[in-house]
């Protein structure tokens, strides 16, 4: 029957532009034209979200430096908590602005040289501070691609963007233990399963004194200051560039850390 | 960019000077350029659809060769690693089963057209070397008188390990080429091997140059393969052999469904969690879908000219061996 179809469908098929049989549409998701929510959207089918959340999660385990795979984690598996995260920004007054007026924090959007001219202490230049001494630039972030509501890929994206905002503000480097001291206090903060999965485990990859040093100091001071700050994604950042960092972390709560991390402090 | 990259290497390399003029495939030169031999194929590709597809997209003709450069050069470190992934290894025997159907005789001269990597130009310089060292220890054997040292000095004297034989790999990213270069290092095939940067709709070499021409899962990647066609039944000698290994269809409707499925939702994610590329390998699976079926390619290579046409499909149909002979 399958060769009946496709020889009568024969002199249709050279022609270019021609689908296959409507019996297959079901199984082949459509990656481009219509039906994208926002520009990198890539549409996946449930079965493909869980085998992209299962690979993405061995490879970030297995070769941490894939960030990508990690914001694919973290896309695939946070539908429900992007959610409640949503909810809670549109209660608050700044959280609200963030989602309605939409700003991205990226090297086009950052007036470099005005942060530059920011006072010693102010959170801009300190952000600007972390960002050369770490040499990271907020450019090298991965766009949302596999999060199917255009309003909760943008809260996604800005939580990546705070990111970094969090590293200043908590004080902490980007090296490894660094970034697992961050996971826990977001893991608290947002409750994202991503950031519980890395908080969980990516200290398997430490040496034993950093872990020492993680489980008897910095998870305990992390733990206690995302209990007790605001949502960290209801600040509007951009326009707090002049806000000294000091006086920021006090509005938060957040303490100085336990031990002095190796880097930026 | 590509265009007139590849059409000053050509000019450089000293080929025919009308090839060289048609070789850059931009469409203004085709139909600017008028008379001499060339004037009674171009005409006929006046009437050309200027739409193309790409995977499931639909692209202008000129796009879709930029496009699917673009797709392989992103794709070609991980390509061979991709490749066992993806089809769990069994893309090994395939390129073994060309080879075997292949029987390349001594002193063949192959051409491996969008042969990148060099999957099958490794297993014909593996083939012909060990047809040639069989050969050379039957003609030992059947020598029973030799001294040692006559027989220590035939060895010696055997300059050339393959007998002739000779593959000529062209592909036209550059990419590909260089991964291919690396592993012909890395696994020290030298003799006997040549990368060129070519088209295969434009090959820059002369008529009548080879006696086999084999494409292994790059045909459905050009643009226009009846072009591809022509050129390899041009540079084909008379008796030469034209070998396509390729995707085709799935004529079981259970295995055929499986495949769908293993296709759209696991190629895609391997894609991206290895390679971190998934649009590239949603292509991939689209352009498959996109390819002739068996008996429509056969056709297709019959209209460039070739004759005792077939076809072997293996592992259901999900590749077939297509083979035709310039006679």
């Amino acid at each position: 029957m399958a060769t009946l179809l496709r020889r009568v469908l024969r002199p249709l098929r050279r022609l270019p532009g021609r689908p296959g049989p409507a019996a297959d549409v079901s199984l082949r998701p459509r990656s481009h034209g219509a039906g994208l929510l926002y520009p990198d959207h890539i549409p996946t089918s449930p079965l493909q979200k869980a085998l992209l959340a299962a690979g993405s999660a061995g490879m970030a385990l297995y070769n941490p430096y894939r960030h990508d795979m990690v914001a694919v984690l973290g896309e695939t598996t946070g539908h429900r908590t992007l959610k409640i995260l949503r909810d809670q920004m549109r209660r608050d007054p700044e959280g609200a602005q963030i989602l309605q007026e939409r700003p991205r924090i990226s090297l086009s959007t950052l007036d470099l040289g005005k942060l530059q001219s920011l006072p010693e202490g102010s959170l801009g230049r300190e952000y600007l501070r972390f960002l050369d001494v770490n040499r990271v630039s907020p450019d090298t972030r991965v766009p949302t691609r596999f999060v199917d509501d255009e309003e909760l890929a943008y809260v996604i994206q800005r939580y990546r963007e705070v990111h970094d905002m969090l590293h200043t503000l908590l004080g902490m480097p980007t090296n490894i233990l660094g970034e697992i001291v961050v996971k826990w206090f977001e893991a608290v903060q947002t409750g994202l399963p991503m950031c519980i999965l890395g908080a969980l485990f990516g200290p398997i990859r430490l040496s034993v004194q950093s872990l020492h040093l993680l489980v008897s100091e910095l998870i305990p001071w992390a733990v206690q200051n995302g209990r007790q700050a605001p949502c960290v994604l209801n600040l509007y950042y951009e326009r707090r560039w002049e806000q000294p960092l000091r006086a920021l972390r006090e509005e938060l709560g957040i303490t100085v850390p336990p031990v002095h991390v190796q880097g930026l402090a | 960019m590509a265009a007139s990259r590849s059409c000053a290497l050509w000019s450089c390399c000293g080929r025919r000077w009308s090839r060289s003029m048609r070789g850059c495939w931009l469409s203004e030169l085709h139909s600017s350029w008028s008379g001499g031999p060339l004037g009674a194929r171009l005409l006929s590709q006046e009437k050309r659809a200027t739409e193309t597809h790409f995977g499931f997209e639909t692209v202008s003709e000129e796009e879709k060769g930029g496009k699917v450069y673009q797709v392989f050069e992103s794709v070609a470190k991980k390509y061979d690693v991709m490749n066992d992934m993806m089809s769990l290894g069994i893309h090994r025997v395939w390129k073994d089963l060309l080879i075997w159907k292949m029987r390349p005789l001594p002193g063949t001269q192959l051409l491996d057209v969008a042969g990148g990597t060099g999957d099958i130009a490794f297993r014909f310089l593996n083939y012909v070397q060990a047809q040639h060292q069989r050969k050379q220890k039957r003609q030992l054997r059947a020598q029973q008188n030799l001294s040692w040292e006559e027989i220590a000095k035939k060895y010696q004297s055997e300059e050339d390990s393959l007998g002739g034989s000779r593959v000529m790999v062209c592909d036209i990213n550059k990419e590909m080429l260089k991964v291919g270069k690396q592993k012909a290092f890395a696994q020290q095939y030298k003799a006997g091997l040549a990368w060129v940067l070519g088209d295969a709709e434009e090959l820059p070499f002369d008529d009548d140059k080879f006696d086999i021409y084999t494409i292994a899962f790059g045909i459905r990647n050009v643009t226009h393969i009846d072009q591809a066609l022509q050129e390899a039944h041009r540079v084909l000698k008379p008796g030469g052999r034209f070998l396509c290994l390729e995707f085709s269809q799935v004529s079981n409707p259970l295995i055929s469904r499986l495949y769908d499925l293993y296709s759209f939702q696991v190629i895609p994610v391997l894609g991206e969690v290895i390679a971190g590329d998934w649009k590239s390998y949603q292509y991939l699976v689209e352009s498959i879908r996109r390819f002739p079926s068996q008996e429509e390619f056969k056709d297709m290579i019959e209209d460039a000219g070739f004759q005792k046409v077939a076809y072997e499909s293996l592992t259901s149909g999900i590749v077939a061996i297509h083979s035709g002979f310039k006679l």
